[in-house]
């Protein structure tokens, strides 16, 4: 295994181009695991998958097995799945809701904030080693949540979450203030698709307005736009190329926040109006009133992605985890969100229409798929080490609060992604 | 007739019926296979629905993300886009093979429509991807509309539907 200096991994990021050996060997991605992964704020899940105590919720965070919990006292936890006495995963379903979590191996039993709770013929264990903490199920020494979405760290000295998250908190707030309660749900399951390919080919995507004119020309019909994607009578489809062939969606700005995260600005032209999102909008205007809707309706955001793994998708109401399995190998979730309080035809839609966009067998996602894996491919070859993230360079605006604006499908969120990578990997 | 005679001749009845649905169901498959898409797409009434759930317990769409959820109107987008010559994910195309089994005539529903439900193995190759074996259960309502036999809905209940998928491109 090939073996990287600080100063050598951090070289692999140039202002302008990133080394494609970031993608493609499997000794920078273990690197990545520790000086990535297990050094910031992860999202684990949202509180409404385990609403009462008892509930738990499986999943993985760096490639280990943890457990998003509710304890009747404690509240939210995030446990290691593994078994204090051997080491076997415990909860092996990927939800559910049980007094104590036991394991299938020799009976051990455990509080869902991960206290051990039974020992079968425990006269038989000196006691000492049964009282020591770590040998329960034991937790992240960092667990933190913002307005219900729960983050976990591996980092005991990690900064607060909302330092990290700074200026990118906003894709959460936009996203939960669409319920007339200030409350979301993420309680209709998730699309679940993986791809042969790099995590950071997701995550770029994520921040990537130039593309969709190429990549997605398949979901546009004769008129130049986009399949209806979202509720309302208007405004649920987007315009992709004029008339004259002009591609309009690559006009569409993307934001580099703090270094770290990205977010890409709205890309429909229309506001949503007609049929029920008029009756959900009236809820909205009698909650909020009718400035503050406006606003809290109005195209801002296409998306906001949190720097290295998790994404709120603003155009389709849902949130996108994103997993790294092997250096070519990913897994990614797509939540769509309920909005509480807000007309069960609204949440019904957000969840239909996200089936179109975003599940395996979708218009849009599919051929992303498809273009990850052909990167992986082609990033394979050796003629040029090089890969280019230059579009927009220098031609930046400074917003304020780290968060800069990059016009006409600008690769400014890459490389804010890209500096975070090197910032990380070059400590 | 006696009762038994009488309960003979529908019991024949049904088979021929049976028969016919079946050679239908094939002949739906045998679209697919043989990617004439727009056809397919005509076989389902204009209030169709094509429905695979991604939970195997799945009652309905509302509270649950689907793998395809397709009203008539996103099945002419879904074929649309088969169709279009820059679809990427299938340069080249995917070649299946769909194989029926265990076709029966569930019940006859209230409309005078068929629920027909039947087991299905498919495979898909494209070139530079591993094959892919995908199975599972259909259910068909079936009606009959102008001498022809139409679907109303399709669900089709995947083995593995609640797990992670590749791209998905093709119907099954």
């Amino acid at each position: 295994m090939a073996g990287y200096t600080s100063d050598e991994l951090r070289a692999m990021v140039q202002p302008d181009r990133v080394h494609r050996a970031i993608y493609t060997d499997p000794a920078i991605f273990e690197i990545e695991m520790e000086k990535i992964f297990r050094r910031v704020w992860l999202y684990v899940g949202h509180e409404s998958l385990v609403p009462n105590p008892g509930d738990y919720y499986c999943t993985h965070l760096a490639r280990q097995p943890v457990v998003l919990s509710r304890h009747k006292d404690d509240g939210i936890c995030v446990l290691f799945n593994r078994c204090g006495h051997r080491g076997a995963k415990v909860l092996n379903r990927e939800r559910g809701n049980a007094k104590v979590f036991t394991c299938m191996y020799h009976g051990w039993s455990f509080r869902p904030n991960g206290a051990l709770a039974g020992v079968p013929m425990r006269q038989d264990f000196p006691e000492e080693p049964l009282a020591d903490q770590q040998f329960g199920m034991a937790q992240l020494p960092r667990v933190e949540s913002y307005r219900g979405f729960v983050f976990a760290s591996f980092n005991p000295d990690v900064e607060p979450l909302l330092d990290y998250l700074a200026e990118a908190r906003r894709g959460i707030d936009e996203l939960v203030d669409r319920s007339p309660e200030g409350e979301v749900a993420l309680s209709a399951g998730c699309h679940r698709y993986h791809y042969r390919g790099n995590w950071k080919l997701q995550l770029e995507n994520l921040a990537d307005m130039y593309h969709p004119a190429a990549c997605h020309a398949s979901t546009v019909g004769p008129d130049g736009r986009q399949f209806k994607r979202r509720a309302g009578d208007e405004g649920g489809d987007a315009a992709f190329f004029a008339p004259n062939g002009e591609a309009i969606v690559a006009q569409t700005g993307v934001r580099g926040l703090n270094n770290r995260h990205s977010s890409e600005a709205s890309l429909f032209d229309k506001e949503q109006s007609g049929g029920h999102w008029d009756d959900y909008r009236a809820i909205l205007v009698e909650r909020y009133g009718e400035e503050r809707t406006a606003d809290i309706l109005k195209n801002r955001r296409h998306s906001m992605t949190f720097f290295p793994s998790s994404d709120i998708l603003l155009a389709q109401t849902s949130v996108r985890v994103i997993r790294p399995v092997a250096v070519d190998f990913t897994e990614v979730e797509v939540w769509p969100v309920r909005l509480v309080g807000a007309p069960n035809s609204i949440s019904d839609d957000l969840v239909r229409f996200v089936n179109m966009t975003h599940a395996a067998a979708s218009f849009i996602q599919s051929d992303d798929m498809e273009a990850f894996e052909r990167c992986q491919e082609g990033l394979r070859t050796q003629g040029t080490d090089w890969v280019l993230v230059a579009r927009g360079l220098g031609a930046e605006i400074d917003e304020g609060d780290g968060v800069f604006f990059g016009p006409r499908s600008s690769e400014v969120g890459q490389r804010a992604q890209h500096e975070a990578w090197r910032d990380l990997m070059g400590a | 007739m006696s009762v038994t005679a009488d309960s003979r001749a529908v019991a024949g009845s049904n088979a021929v019926r049976l028969e016919e649905l079946r050679r239908f169901l094939e002949h739906e498959a045998e679209l697919l296979d043989e990617r004439r898409f727009d056809e397919w797409c005509e076989l389902y009434t204009e209030d169709a629905t094509y429905w695979v759930p991604a939970n195997p317990e799945q009652e309905n769409w509302r509270d649950h993300v689907s793998l395809f959820y397709d009203d008539k109107h996103t099945m002419r987008v879904r074929v649309q886009r088969l169709n279009h010559p820059r679809i990427h994910c299938q340069s080249p195309p995917s070649s299946c093979v769909r194989v029926i089994s265990g076709v029966r005539l569930d019940e006859v529903t209230a409309e005078g429509g068929w629920l027909v439900r039947s087991k299905f193995v498919m495979v898909e190759d494209r070139p530079g991807n591993p094959q892919r074996v995908f199975g599972g259960r259909y259910s068909h309502t079936i009606v009959q509309e102008d001498d022809q036999l139409r679907i109303r809905l399709k669900r089709v209940d995947l083995t593995n539907c609640d797990q992670s998928f590749p791209m998905l491109t093709q119907p099954f």
